[in-house]
């Protein structure tokens, strides 16, 4: 797939992902206001050039609000992307090669958390860890490592019973290099797919679970828990509502449509 | 009546013409064989018969059914034809028919579907259809229970149901067993003499002979000859007609000129068994091939042969009995050919990554490598390609390469030509039985071809049942053709 041949979908989930990369990087940097700062005589002000995209209820600035949010949710999600696809990964690699045992427990591992709501889980964790942080990374990543080991270890099996892999064997390569060489380079297009879809899915599940008042807490700036705030103000200013909301539409909508129908 | 007439198709890729003015023309009960190499361009012209091209090729020309011009048919036109007109029996049948579905379902959904028949009386129909092609006991088959012979009467049981007159044939021998395939053409044939007009396109000069009626030989998009089957198989005019014909192993001339290999054992099996979920396939097979011998092992499918190669190799464990191998000798220098070539290779590596990978892992220089390249005559510039963009023939000279670059000493080669045209099959064995002698690497050659056994190895060793059946000792002393000239010393075989 070279860049000239995009479809038009995929040009514009990377046109959506790009702006809100852009926002988040360089919004907070830009952006030279201090998004915990109230100006209660301000409170709810229109979009004006004082502020750009108006105030919220305790008149603090909606630009500046954002762009930290969005940066907090783009950062949280890809770390939790992260730590559930490394070890996802591997774990599902090794139980197709080393099958067994150790293939057998995996996969009921796999199984049993896939059979709890994932909800649960967190909700669990944010009940006993302490912190805003912590609990929700942990239980976003401890769900979200089963499709990645479901997915790499169906595609292992395949590549691993192909005669090229039982070729190299034969041809004295060890097993670094079946890992590294045959492996690894024909996952990769899957669990790019996987990622993308993984990362909407996290920006959205951190944000309904702010939303819900169980991930991170007022007054740190995230979009879910900004619309919880603001939704009393829904009807004065529906605007300050609407664009946090906006922003995880982008997030989703821009990784739906850059992978596409196409998995590759 | 039912005539499909090709005239002056041309298909450009482009502006690149692939196939340069076909005319050609089939009848009832006078079929049309396109007989020609991969990447001669007769499946283009299938595929401009069918309307199945990919829309970046430019068509023009002329295909006739009953004078009615299908070329220039619009899309929707054209399908209304499929199961009335037209019906095709595809490429390995077994992987074209529906997994999910019964036997009876896949053909009593042709009179229920295409000709409106209510559902009891298709089911009646369909059973009648199977029983013709003496499938009656398999109604309740899925098609990944049966053989490939069978998937293919199955095919065939579709295609009589749907009635279409114009029945189009592609690579009808692909894949299936030197006995299946002469049955194959048989069953061709007959649906000709039954009246239908038989399109069929293949690199097998074994089907052009058992259809009969006209043949015509392509080479790079062009026809070269053409004319009835008698005329043009017993007395070729064009030189590539008659080299298409000797590359055929009834027609090569005995190949062991060599001396009788007295080397040393580089690997023998005493007493080998083994079974696969309880059934036994191999049962007590003793064997051992020398230092610069060729053996052949023969027998029809599932008799044993590919696992008894794979336990020479180590890669299965036998049940009961031992394998020893010369000792002293690292593994990898026990190789192995493949069936399917592209398979044998990494999809998304090149040839040079793939060679330079090897020659790292073991120490081997560069400079070995290009001698090898020459000596398999495969041109640097084939390099940089991934296995994709390679010849089934060239990847498995590719694979010669990689093995020989190891200095090997025993070779298994499984079926390493059953996927290849006729003249490639004839270069790769050439090849193989001269490096063998010239390498003092012994060979197995795991082949359901009897004919290009005995041309080809020292010794056959024919299986059946998992039990040693018979062996033969090659004592023909023809000449050896060499490489130079690897075709042009051949004599014609009558």
């Amino acid at each position: 797939m070279s860049g000239s041949t995009l479809s038009p979908g995929k040009r514009t989930g990377l046109v959506l992902l790009a702006a809100l990369l852009g926002f988040a990087v360089l919004g907070p940097w830009v952006v030279d206001a201090d998004p915990a700062r109230q100006v209660l005589a301000h409170s709810l002000a229109a979009p004006g050039a004082e502020y750009l995209l108006g105030t919220d209820h305790l008149g603090r600035s909606m630009l500046a609000r954002m762009a930290h949010a969005t940066r907090l949710s783009l950062l949280l999600a890809a770390v939790t992307v992260l730590s559930a696809a490394v070890p996802g990964t591997l774990l599902g690699v090794m139980a197709a090669w080393r099958g067994g045992w150790a293939e057998s427990g995996l996969v009921l591992l796999a199984d049993a958390v896939l059979a709890l709501p994932s909800l649960l889980l967190v909700l669990l964790l944010v009940a006993f860890a302490p912190g805003d942080f912590l609990p929700l990374y942990l239980g976003l990543a401890l769900v979200g490592w089963v499709e990645y080991f479901r997915v790499s270890r169906a595609l292992t099996r395949g590549i691993l019973a192909k005669p090229h892999v039982e070729a190299a064997r034969l041809l004295g390569f060890g097993r670094g290099y079946v890992l590294r060489r045959l492996i690894l380079p024909e996952l990769l297009p899957a669990l790019s797919t996987l990622a993308t879809f993984g990362l909407g899915g996290a920006v959205l599940a951190i944000s309904t679970l702010s939303f819900v008042g169980l991930g991170i807490r007022p007054p740190v700036a995230e979009l879910g828990s900004m619309t919880t705030e603001l939704l009393p103000h829904a009807y004065e200013a529906p605007l300050t509502v609407l664009m946090p909301a906006a922003l995880v539409l982008m997030a989703v909508l821009g990784c739906h449509l850059l992978v596409g129908r196409g998995a590759r | 009546m039912d005539t499909l007439a090709i005239s002056g198709l041309r298909i450009e890729a482009s502006g690149m013409p692939l196939v340069r003015g076909v005319d050609a023309v089939a009848g009832p009960g006078r079929p049309l064989t396109l007989l020609g190499e991969t990447g001669s361009g007769k499946s283009l012209v299938l595929g401009a018969a069918t309307g199945t091209l990919p829309p970046r090729l430019r068509v023009t020309g002329r295909v006739l059914l009953d004078g009615t011009d299908i070329l220039a048919a619009p899309p929707r036109a054209r399908r209304g034809l499929w199961g009335r007109r037209l019906a095709m029996l595809p490429q390995e049948p077994w992987l074209s028919l529906d997994p999910t579905m019964r036997a009876l379902g896949q053909v009593a959904e042709v009179y229920r579907l295409i000709r409106g028949l209510p559902a009891t009386k298709s089911e009646e129909e369909a059973r009648g259809r199977l029983a013709e092609l003496g499938l009656e006991g398999a109604a309740g088959l899925y098609p990944f229970q049966m053989s490939g012979g069978m998937a293919q009467r199955l095919a065939l049981a579709i295609l009589r149901a749907s009635e279409a007159p114009v029945l189009f044939a592609d690579e009808p021998t692909k894949g299936l067993d030197a006995d299946r395939r002469d049955e194959a053409g048989a069953r061709l044939r007959l649906e000709a003499d039954r009246g239908r007009t038989v399109v069929c396109v293949t690199h097998d000069v074994a089907i052009a002979r058992a259809l009969r009626g006209t043949v015509a030989v392509m080479l790079d998009g062009e026809v070269v000859e053409q004319g009835p089957a008698e005329a043009v198989l017993d007395y070729p005019a064009h030189e590539y007609t008659r080299r298409l014909l000797d590359a055929e192993p009834e027609r090569w001339p005995s190949l062991p000129g060599r001396a009788a290999p007295r080397g040393e054992v580089v690997v023998s099996g005493d007493g080998l068994h083994r079974a696969f979920g309880g059934r036994p396939v191999l049962r007590g097979v003793d064997l051992s091939v020398r230092r610069g011998e060729v053996v052949a092992i023969t027998g029809p499918s599932g008799c044993g042969k590919t696992t008894l190669g794979d336990l020479l190799l180590g890669l299965l464990a036998p049940d009961a009995g031992t394998v020893r191998r010369l000792p002293g000798v690292e593994s990898w220098r026990f190789g192995k050919l493949y069936q399917d070539p592209p398979s044998a290779f990494v999809p998304h590596q090149t040839m040079r990554q793939a060679l330079e990978d090897l020659s790292k892992r073991h120490g081997v220089a560069w400079n070995v490598v290009a001698p090898l390249l020459q000596r398999l005559r495969l041109s640097t510039t084939l390099l940089d390609r991934v296995p994709a963009a390679l010849s089934g023939g060239e990847l498995q000279r590719f694979a010669l390469v990689r093995v020989l670059m190891l200095d090997p000493v025993f070779l298994l080669a499984d079926e390493p030509t059953s996927r290849l045209d006729p003249l490639t099959q004839q270069e790769v064995l050439l090849l193989l039985s001269e490096l063998a002698g010239e390498r003092g690497m012994g060979v197995l050659i795991v082949t359901h071809d009897l004919e290009l056994a005995s041309k080809l190895a020292d010794r056959t060793i024919h299986l059946e049942a998992g039990r040693f059946a018979s062996s033969d000792v090659s004592v023909s002393r023809g000449r050896h053709p060499t490489l130079a000239e690897p075709f042009g010393t051949l004599t014609r075989g009558q």
